[in-house]
């Protein structure tokens, strides 16, 4: 029954008690519309139901409702109804285009100002197999992902969420400067972009243009004194023999990097080294072990200097790159190999 | 150019750079081999030294040094 304005004495028929009673329970006489409709005042207290396959909009205008005048609004046709704010303001904690068979009460605190509550349940935004309900600035969904990937968090995806594949365990050695980088004609070799939890480097038939030039292995080319080592780096008589005494160091610590070995001169014999690093992708504390064969103090090729050690390193940040140097002169020989496993 | 280079093997672009040494590490590298080098000629000389005592002695002996290594065996 739309609003009235009853008087003292006015006697209602039986009809109109009806349609009171049908208002009272959230129904009652119905407009029925097919195009879009600007509500009146006559509105108050009934059914406004929109029926169209087009889209189509209700519009709610100031000065023509009071404080607590209710109108029921209904789209039962296929095409989406807007209710939609003209000189009113219209809010909603719903949304305002309805769907067919969608519907509410649009409720006016004032002449100008009114409220929808809607009677329809939020919708969901999945639609297909594997769909995961999620939220961005709204109801949102996230797609399957593809077989084997894992659920992850992104903050750089609109919904914070991605599919990724899952991180893999350990791998074996791979060798990071495919067929090794010679070391000839410079006296640092610094292999860079090195990403990886352990590290072994290899030189190979090493010489110098200075003899009995140091061999080392530098993390992150550091040459600040971080490397602490024990083990024997032994220096032998300029003959070698069997009886020969090694001197034999306890603790060895180095500003110059890991020491492999001295190297001949003029490639009169070739001298190698080894060095294992472990934890290289975490910073702190690392474990290597280090080994090579060096020349006498002489500059002969008899590989007397021998090099066996095992220590710590400690580092601020991961290794990216492995530097094999010199102190003296520049390798005239040799080959580096850099081995690298997750 | 200087004669001190660095080079640079970039494992993931596959390139390689070369670096000249600054002034100051070319000035540290000949400070290292002229250490380097004085090292070696003093421990040379020592050796040169060491060699003469024991041919002293040898020559005291009548014996050649094959026939030390052949008495020690």
């Amino acid at each position: 029954m739309a609003k009235q304005t009853f008087t003292t004495g006015q006697v209602l028929s039986a009809a109109q008690m009806t349609s009171l009673q049908q208002t009272a329970m959230g129904g009652g006489s119905t407009t029925a519309k097919t195009t879009s409709y600007v509500l009146v005042a006559a509105d108050a207290g009934t059914v406004v139901q929109m029926n169209s396959a087009s889209a189509t909009t209700i519009t709610v205008n100031t000065a023509l409702f009071a404080a607590g005048d209710t109108v029921q609004i209904q789209n039962v046709g296929a095409g989406v109804c807007t209710i939609t704010a003209g000189t009113a303001t219209v809010s909603t904690s719903a949304v305002l285009t309805l769907k067919q068979y969608d519907g509410g009460t649009l409720y006016f605190n004032s002449t100008s100002a009114a409220i929808f509550f809607s009677s329809d349940a939020a919708d969901s935004p999945l639609t297909t197999k594997g769909d995961l309900f999620t939220y961005s600035t709204a109801n949102d969904r996230l797609a399957v992902g593809a077989n084997a990937t894992v659920l992850t968090a992104d903050s750089t995806t609109a919904t914070g969420l991605k599919w990724a594949t899952a991180s893999s365990g350990a791998t074996g050695w791979t060798l990071l400067n495919a067929g090794g980088t010679a070391l000839t004609g410079a006296a640092t070799i610094t292999i860079s972009s090195i990403s990886a939890k352990q590290i072994m480097v290899l030189v190979l038939n090493a010489s110098s243009t200075v003899a009995s030039a140091a061999m080392y292995i530098r993390p992150n080319s550091l040459t600040t004194a971080i490397y602490d080592a024990f083990g024997n780096a032994g220096n032998g008589s300029s003959t070698y023999s069997g009886s020969t005494i090694f001197d034999k160091r306890c603790l060895y610590q180095s500003s110059n990097g890991i020491p492999i070995g001295d190297m001949p001169n003029a490639v009169t014999g070739l001298v190698g080294g080894y060095v294992f690093i472990d934890k290289t992708d975490q910073t702190g504390y690392k474990n290597f072990t280090a080994s090579g064969s060096g020349a006498d103090n002489s500059g002969s090729s008899t590989g007397e200097v021998i090099y066996n050690l095992g220590g710590i390193l400690e580092m601020s940040a991961a290794v990216t790159s492995i530097t094999v140097a010199t102190t003296s002169g520049n390798f005239d020989a040799g080959t580096v190999y850099v081995f690298g496993a997750n | 150019m200087t004669k001190y280079v660095e080079k640079i093997f970039d494992i993931e672009t596959g390139e390689e750079t070369i670096r000249p040494y600054t002034a100051a590490e070319v000035a540290e590298m000949e400070n290292n081999e002229a250490e380097l080098k004085a090292k070696l000629a003093t421990i040379h000389a020592e050796q040169l030294a060491k060699d003469a005592a024991r041919q002293v002695v040898l020559d005291k002996l009548g014996l050649s040094a094959d026939d030390i290594a052949a008495l020690l065996g």
